[in-house]
């Protein structure tokens, strides 16, 4: 259990900053989940967190005592690789006691730790497996059975379910949000699917090109991201983004392609784009107030959903509608799209959010 | 373009096979039948193709009259110690070569290389007055430490191109497990690279088991002398005309490295790194 502090972390390879100052606290028991784009230094501010590389500047501390210069291995923290990283020649339980051995805990209570652990995991009968001889979710295990055994303050996951195939990582996932309820340990997690960040995290911090965009719990970034980036990363499909035809608004209405957008809030500036999510739009006839005229462009069934691509009269631009799973639609349909004013972001021209949408259920509109 | 698979081609390729067979395996094909043949079969005017009556007399005689038992002992000393140092450096310096960055590291390494440009003669030239000066002339210490100045550069940059392969985060994960950097070498690197590092040992041994230039320049007592020029001076010389016992005695020259790696066959075997990453 610890309490993690990051103060104007930076790091650069030779010119190159990959992390700019990065301010962030991680408390005690607390589930915090990297996400960003490929690039975004994630995985970097991870290994520094580990101490595998030197922080360029910046302070790092762990329970009020700074640890920029503590080696990994005296951190008290376990780090699961993308990889696994396992000990090719070991055996399962070797690899999993291969940090006891080195720290000197006396055999008998390492063979003691890494039962339970083994127990935990379900992997009992593979101890005494290479992993070689190993499935990948039977290796994925092996990796976190090897933090578990170290009792680490804090454990940290980069991008551990990556690797697996969809089903596997899904099974994986809820085996690590157990794991998180059972011991309540710190963790930290790195991961670039964001639906693994919404589901298991207290608490996301959005990465991009070096810089924390937003912390915040998944559901304060779904519902008030605090800029484009953050708005466009969380949710799936993606937030939809209409750019402001004219600056001046026409009665308190926004001018974007196939129609205008009633605001229910005005913005403080002038708006250059508004968002919507998907499960915000709703279809309705061709030409009804307050709605977008457009075109099915292509449908995808996905048994619970249906999603409706529509392009935007008058532009290349095309919207996602989520819709019921039964609703079918023909394709090149004239449709047009609602949407409910209280589900509207507006964001400025760059890329602040000027207006958030209320918390709102789907479909409300 | 021809069709492999027709049945022109498969005989056409056959051929061309076998006759290349033929080439590299018949003057071994003849020095096995030659070392079993009598004396009055070897002399024979017409060759025989088949040995008529076997007999072991040849290697009998190579092993009990002459010198060839300490010749080959002498080999052992000298490759195997050169072959065991030369592998343990190249161990060190292909690691740090491949897992750590430090200032010059590609200069020396194209440096150490480039000492494969020089044809070994060459060398010779130098090295000789040099070990004369440090009084390393006509001993076993001296001929060891040349044989690893050849056998150094390649082995080094062998064990270099696996080490490179070696996952970074199987070492990372060493690192946060609390291992040393010495310690993760041996307990994690080595274990895991057994494969190369046979390759590399047989490889500085055969260079310098099959060697003959050095030992016969460095070396100058017989007691000291190695297989090579001991072969070539017992049978190879004015006045000898045992051919039998030559063919023997060079068929017992190559046991070792036969044995060596129909023994060691087994860690060529890849998939040893298997399971480690994904």
């Amino acid at each position: 259990m610890a309490r993690l502090e990051l103060h104007q972390i930076r790091k650069s390879f030779g010119n190159i900053d990959v992390l700019k100052g990065i301010d962030l606290t991680v408390e005690d028991g607390e589930f915090t989940a990297f996400v960003g784009p490929s690039g975004c230094g994630k995985s970097t501010l991870l290994r520094l967190i580990c101490g595998l590389d030197e922080i360029t500047s910046g302070q790092m501390m762990i329970d009020g005592q700074v640890v920029n210069d503590v080696p990994p291995a005296k951190r008290g923290l376990a780090m699961v690789f993308q990889s696994y990283a396992l000990y090719p020649h070991m055996s399962v339980a070797d690899n999993m006691g291969y940090a006891l051995k080195l720290g000197g805990t006396p055999r008998e209570e390492i063979r003691r730790r890494v039962e339970a652990a083994a127990k935990v995991l379900r992997i009992s009968d593979y101890v005494d497996r290479k992993p070689r001889q190993l499935s990948g979710g039977q290796r994925q295990r092996v990796a976190i059975g090897r933090a578990i055994v170290r009792e680490p303050k804090i454990f940290l996951f980069d991008e551990p379910l990556s690797n697996l195939d969809a089903a596997l990582r899904v099974e994986m996932r809820i085996e690590i949000a157990r794991m998180k309820e059972r011991l309540g340990t710190t963790m930290i997690y790195v991961t670039h699917d964001q639906i693994e960040a919404m589901t298991l995290a207290d608490k996301i911090v959005v990465l991009n090109a070096g810089r924390v965009e937003q912390i915040g719990s998944p559901l304060d970034l779904y519902n008030a991201p605090a800029n484009r980036f953050v708005a466009g990363f969380i949710g799936s499909p993606r937030m939809n983004f209409l750019s402001v035809q004219e600056q001046r608004l026409e009665g308190g209405r926004a001018r974007v392609h196939g129609g205008l957008v009633s605001l229910n809030t005005l913005p403080p500036e002038a708006p250059s784009e508004i968002g919507v999510r998907p499960e915000h739009l709703e279809l309705c006839a061709p030409g009804s107030s307050n709605a977008l005229n457009g075109t099915i462009v292509m449908t995808e069934h996905l048994g619970s959903d249906t999603y409706a691509y529509v392009g935007l009269e008058g532009t290349d631009e095309m919207i996602v509608v989520r819709l019921d799973g039964e609703r079918s639609i023909r394709q090149g349909e004239h449709v047009g799209v609602s949407v409910n004013p209280d589900a509207v972001h507006v964001f400025s021209a760059d890329g602040r959010t000027l207006v958030s949408a209320k918390p709102m259920a789907r479909n409300a509109a | 373009m021809f069709d492999l698979s027709s049945t022109v081609s498969k005989v056409v390729f056959g051929l061309l096979l076998g006759l290349i067979g033929l080439f590299l395996f018949f003057p071994l094909y003849w020095l096995a039948i030659s070392s079993v043949k009598s004396n009055a079969e070897l002399y024979s005017i017409v060759p025989t193709p088949f040995p008529l009556a076997p007999t072991l007399t040849h290697f009998v005689t190579a092993l009990t009259t002459g010198k060839l038992p300490m010749y080959l002992f002498n080999s052992l000393v000298a490759s195997g110690a050169s072959a065991a140092l030369n592998t343990l450096l190249a161990l060190y310096a292909g690691y740090s070569f491949a897992k750590y960055r430090f200032a010059g590291r590609q200069p020396v390494m194209l440096f150490m290389l480039s000492a494969q440009m020089f044809p070994f003669g060459l060398l010779l030239i130098s090295i000789y007055p040099l070990m004369s000066e440090i009084g390393l002339l006509d001993t076993r210490t001296g001929l060891i430490l040349s044989y690893i100045v050849f056998a150094l550069p390649v082995s080094t940059y062998m064990l270099y191109s696996y080490f490179s392969q070696v996952p970074d985060e199987l070492i990372e994960a060493a690192r946060a497990d609390g291992a040393s950097d010495l310690r993760i070498f041996h307990t994690i690197v080595i274990p895991i690279s057994i494969p190369p590092i046979v390759t590399v040992f047989l490889y500085s041994f055969m260079w310098s088991w099959n060697d003959l230039l050095y030992s016969m320049t460095l070396i100058v007592s017989d007691e000291k002398r190695t297989i090579g020029p001991g072969l070539l001076l017992t049978y190879l010389n004015e006045v000898n005309s045992d051919w039998g016992g030559a063919m023997a005695a060079s068929l017992l020259a190559s046991a070792p490295i036969v044995a060596a790696f129909l023994f060691l066959q087994r860690y060529f075997i890849q998939g040893v790194t298997a399971g480690a990453v994904k």
